[in-house]
């Protein structure tokens, strides 16, 4: 019997189609890709993702790829070409593969979809009482060929990539051929991005929803990081560049742009997409980037904000090579650590690729990990700051190698602090450990007594749908004890005080903000009503096993517990309905359920957050709209992101 | 010395959106008059007889005295649809000449090849429209994107006088023909940075300056800044243009496709065609796919028109682009300083460039010219992206006044799904402010707030020295000099 391997190996572009004609990169921009072996059926489909590839504008159809060919599978997947449907297919699901692998492991627990949410039955604007069917979706579908249009995104609704084709520009730029058309599904980087979106929303669904300004530009910037530091794990691609540049990535090189060709399709756009270290001036001289406190607060559309935290990150990652990479340089100058203009040796180059592509997974580790240590909704950039080093903390106590200085260094270059941090060390940025009086420790005893079957049950699946299905089951358990069954133990008052370390509350809206209640109209499925208590939502129960650089291991529950109340926020007479939430992400140590390790609140009963999301979705912050729909469309904000108007370039 | 020049401004009320001013300037014993564009969306039956209404209005109020000058600001059907529909009042008029922007001259080759794409991108839209209605057998409720990707066609080609499925898209263009031949003397066609005195007054007593469409020489592509649209970047001017046109192509081959025989592009595209499969039966690997796809219990998955919406934002770019291509003026009554802000539909990208315009006249300074603006004739009837917040801020001039051109009834705005938000709540909140509440719509109705009865602001009117004049058909302050 012979038994499954656990790799696939199939060929790929590291960089876009583009660079296969270039003399210069030519070489490098054909590898091949290894992902976890999973038998397939003709598509692909996978246990995780589905290629469809129907492409309706052009009426028509493509034959599935079947990778378990062995014509195929014999030669490391078909050969890299534009003009084969069939290994744009192979393509996409190579990359998206290679991405979720790399949260899987940074995680340290399965990637399961976001559920469907069925549509509310009657009164459709019900938002606070309605609770809405929930459909288990097994895999992500993927459509190559969807669109005739300069875009590629993630469509929510139909847990979907959509990628688009057009023509490139007549006028010759760059690599490509006036006029010739350009792929997005056959840019790594552009398949990375939109995936990262997807998991995204599987971990934060809540992230959909655009409460501040740094919300969407966290998702795209987030996943702009993926992309890019997915890029710095192909150690022949960065040896080839590294050593194009002298050994340093601060000059010139394709590693810090993204989606190159697809930006160089554009008419009038010259080079890539978003490019991180630096641009060309008017003067066609390439000049880096130079951070600014200014940064953070300077760029408010979301798209040029997202840029700053991809810069942030890139900083660092940046800052943590030539720390690390020092006594290399040293041993090779005979000790001055400069290097000469010109060639360096290949050796060199090889030990300093190596670096790179060590330090760049690493950090494309902890900026995954992080996402289980961020609050449940409402990012922003700060929370991100603390959760990237509380997770890390956690993960790596020493820090030998300075990652989380220079993540601090980098994010406080570009003036990102997050609220209410006395200062920048890493001390003061680590989440607070949750203080409870000995009454609320019975109280978690209780809880984790009462959870502990389920997480065992959890912990001993490895299937996918099982998951899924045993985690909801936690889930509306955990509500069960929360929403109030049993909890004789705790007078009402401390009962209170307990949820509201928390971010939540068991006292009806009317008490919510103390006396600013009265200041707002609040409504129950529309209606003006002041006088229910929010229902708790249980979100996530999910057990993880990580293991981090420094070889420690840990192993943790996640639960995501939020509230949620609707008011109206309109002015001059106008009814506008608002959907203000709050909560916590929780993290617990899963051999000591009784531990309480982190709580990371967002709190239902701050006055003040809510009036903030309140003037940013009526516009009235004085921040740029990020996704006016059209130019009859107002000023103020649609609630929910929409990655097709956010992605027109 | 130069004489005092006051000017009389006269907002026709045209009951839908649409732009129709005439301005009356008196210096000393001269007189001279211009008309800033006459059109309304429609082109039926009651919009025309408004318009003819109107334009005998205009010919009342010019008193036997020529028109010195007539501006058509940019091709959309509600700024010169009055120049195809009353040709004849207004070859009757004595127009002695027209200004239009460099963007419809045809001694300028940049123009030429802006106006051949642009007819073609037109063309192409109208085409998709008309293909599109055609596949979708009114069927709307069964396919709600393509419904509402015709839906947007539909909007954006009512600009163009196309509103009925299989008109052409030309009434704009006809308008700026006609415009060409009516003026005693040749067109000019204006670009930004010149100064123009105002004819048939005393040199020195009314200048017009030229803000925008921009336009900037000896640039690359890459670096021109100005129709890049704010905040995305990567919109340059012309090169879009053309990759917008090319995109159009693309879209109007897939949606012909359907019904006729495919363009020999179409069949390559954008695969050979050896790679392209119908339906297939059988066992094939590709059937198993189709008949996934086809569950009903995951057609909620599907994506048959997802493409479609392609055509919003190809509607949305033409849009921008038309409005941008606004010839702006500021109209400068010199001796008291005071300066006139006509923005026509100008978007964000006309605004953005104003900063950079080079001036003709040294002592000519954008700032200095917004910082005397008493009056703003409000870009693109109040749209949220048509008076850009960082130039509006440096107008501050304690009497400023307001003129809004909107129809709070028209169908666009009162339509249940999709209204156009006009105006847009926060500029309306900013613009009451900064006017202390001289804000006039053309329907006379809205805000209330805003009624010049209303005895604070009737104070507020009296403080700014002006008093309104309301009447059937227009809204008039006289702005003295």
């Amino acid at each position: 019997m012979i038994s499954s391997p656990f790799y696939r190996y199939l060929r790929g572009y590291s960089l876009d189609p583009g660079f296969s004609t270039r003399l210069d990169t030519a070489a490098i921009n054909e590898v091949v890709y290894r992902i976890p072996f999973e038998s397939l059926q003709p598509g692909p489909i996978g246990e995780y993702v589905e290629v469809i590839d129907f492409d309706p504008a052009s009426g028509c159809w493509y034959d599935p790829v079947d990778l378990g060919d062995e014509r195929i599978a014999s030669q490391n997947g078909l050969a890299p070409s534009e003009g084969n449907p069939q290994f744009h297919q192979q393509f996409v699901y190579t990359v998206a593969m290679k991405t979720i692998r790399h949260f899987e492991r940074a995680l340290g627990r399965k990637i399961v979809w976001y559920p469907r949410i069925g549509e509310p039955k009657g009164k459709s604007d019900s938002v606070v009482d309605v609770r809405l069917s929930r459909q288990y979706v097994q895999r992500l579908r993927i459509y190559p060929h969807a669109l005739r249009d300069a875009n590629a995104y993630y469509d929510p609704d139909k847990k979907a990539l959509l990628f688009g084709y057009f023509p490139a520009a007549e006028q010759s730029q760059g690599a490509n051929y006036p006029g010739g058309l350009v792929f997005t599904c056959l840019s790594p980087d552009i398949v990375a991005h939109e995936m990262t979106h997807a998991i995204l929303d599987s971990i934060h669904h809540r992230y959909m929803e655009d409460t501040n300004p740094d919300v969407a530009a966290f998702h795209e910037g987030f996943a702009d990081i993926v992309a890019l530091l997915q890029r710095f794990t192909f150690t022949d691609l960065v040896e080839h560049q590294l050593y194009a540049s002298g050994g340093r990535l601060d000059r010139f090189t394709v590693l810090g742009e993204l989606a190159t060709q697809f930006g160089e399709a554009l008419e009038g756009n010259r080079g890539a997409l978003r490019s991180m270290i630096g641009r060309w001036n008017a003067e066609d001289t390439w000049e880096p980037l130079k951070p600014s406190p200014s940064d953070y607060l300077n760029n408010v559309e979301a798209h040029d904000r997202g840029a700053v935290l991809v810069a942030t990150i890139f900083d660092a990652f940046q800052r943590i090579y030539t720390y690390r990479t020092r006594d290399l340089l040293r041993i090779a100058t005979n000790g001055t650590g400069v290097l000469p203009e010109g060639s360096i040796s290949r050796d060199l180059v090889h030990r300093l690729a190596g670096e790179a592509g060590e330090v760049a997974e690493h950090l494309l580790h902890i900026c995954i990990r992080a996402l289980d240590y961020c609050p449940p909704n409402d990012i922003s950039f700060g929370d991100y700051l603390r959760a990237l080093i509380t997770a890390d903390l956690d993960i790596a106590p020493e820090d030998e190698t300075g990652y989380r200085l220079a993540l601090i260094e980098a994010f406080r270059a570009r003036g990102i602090f997050p609220g209410r941090v006395s200062t920048l060390s890493v001390e003061s940025l680590r989440w607070n450990n949750p203080s409870f009086t000995p009454k609320e420790n019975d109280a978690i005893n209780w809880l984790a007594d009462r959870m502990k079957l389920y997480i065992r049950e959890l912990v001993e699946t490895a299937d996918r749908r099982e998951l899924y299905k045993r985690s909801n089951k936690a889930q509306g358990w955990l509500n069960k004890l929360l929403m109030g069954e049993e909890k004789s133990f705790l007078q009402d008052s401390e009962w209170e005080a307990f949820l509201n370390k928390m971010g939540l509350t068991a006292r009806p809206v009317s008490q919510l903000f103390g006396k600013d209640s009265s200041k707002v109209r609040f409504l129950r499925n529309g209606r003006a009503d002041g006088t229910y208590t929010p229902r708790i939502e249980v979100h996530t129960v999910r057990p993880a096993f990580r293991a981090g650089r420094e070889g420690r291991q840990i192993e943790q529950v996640l639960i995501t517990l939020t509230q949620r109340i609707s008011a109206d926020i309109g002015t001059d007479g106008e009814r506008k309905q608002m959907v203000f939430r709050g909560g916590c992400s929780l993290i617990l140590s899963l051999g000591n359920l009784n531990l309480v390790e982190h709580v990371v609140i967002k709190n239902i009963k701050s006055y003040s957050r809510f009036c903030k999301q309140a003037a940013y979705l009526n516009g009235a912050d004085g921040t740029a709209p990020s996704q006016s729909i059209s130019t009859y469309a107002d000023d103020d904000r649609d609630w929910r992101l929409n990655f097709n108007l956010l992605h027109r370039h | 010395m130069c004489a005092q020049a006051s000017a009389k401004i006269t907002m026709y009320r045209l009951f839908e959106l649409g732009d129709c001013f005439l301005i009356t300037f008196t210096s000393g014993a001269h007189s001279s008059r211009m008309l800033i564009d006459c059109g309304s969306f429609r082109n039926g039956a009651v919009s025309v007889s408004r318009l003819t209404t109107i334009v005998g209005k205009i010919q009342t109020a010019l008193g036997g005295n020529a028109l010195d000058v007539v501006v058509g600001t940019h091709q959309h059907n509600d700024h010169l649809s009055g120049f195809v529909h009353c040709q004849n009042a207004f070859n009757n008029m004595n127009v002695q000449q027209v200004w239009l922007s460099w963007l419809d001259d045809p001694g300028d080759p940049k123009a030429r090849q802006i106006g051949d794409d642009y007819n073609n991108l037109r063309l192409r839209l109208a085409g998709a429209r008309d293909s599109l209605h055609k596949a979708l057998k009114g069927r709307t409720a069964a396919r709600p994107m393509a419904a509402r990707s015709l839906e947007v066609l539909n909007d954006m080609l009512g600009f163009f006088g196309a509103h009925a499925v299989g008109t052409p898209p030309d009434l704009p263009a006809d308008a700026v023909k006609f415009l060409k031949t009516l003026g005693a003397k040749d067109p000019l066609y204006l670009r930004p940075g010149r100064t123009l005195e105002m004819p048939g007054l005393p040199n020195g007593s009314v200048r017009i300056h030229v803000l925008g469409p921009p336009r900037i020489e000896n640039v690359e592509k890459k670096d021109d800044p100005l129709f890049k649209k704010d905040p995305s970047a990567g919109e340059s001017y012309d090169a879009a243009l053309a990759s917008t046109t090319q995109q159009a192509a693309r879209f109007l081959d897939a949606l012909k496709a359907g019904t006729n025989k495919p363009s020999s592009e179409e069949e390559q595209y954008p695969f050979n065609q050896e790679y392209k499969r119908r339906r297939t039966g059988g066992g094939t690997a590709l059937a198993t796919i189709q008949r996934y796809y086809n569950r009903r219990e995951d057609s909620w998955r599907n994506i048959d028109d997802d493409w479609l919406q392609q055509a919003g934002a190809l509607a949305l770019w033409i849009d921008d682009f038309t409005n941008n291509s606004s010839l702006v003026l500021a109209i400068e009554l010199v001796e008291s300083g005071k300066v006139l802000l006509f923005a026509a539909d100008a978007q964000t990208g006309n605004w953005r460039s104003w900063d950079q315009v080079k001036w003709q006249n040294p002592a000519v300074k954008t700032d200095d010219l917004l910082a005397r603006t008493v009056f703003y004739k409000v870009g693109h009837h109040a749209s949220h992206n048509a008076t850009r917040v960082q130039t509006f801020e440096k107008v501050n001039h304690p009497n400023l006044v307001a003129f809004i051109p909107v129809h709070k009834q028209d169908p666009n705005i009162t339509k249940t799904t999709n209204p156009w938000k006009m105006p847009a709540t926060n500029l309306f909140k900013r613009l009451k402010v900064k006017t202390k509440f001289r804000v006039l719509q053309m329907d006379n109705v809205n805000p209330p707030e805003c009624n010049p009865n209303k005895a604070s602001v009737k104070a507020a009117w009296t403080s700014a020295g002006l008093k309104p004049k309301v009447t059937e058909f227009s809204i008039e302050i006289d702005v003295k000099g």
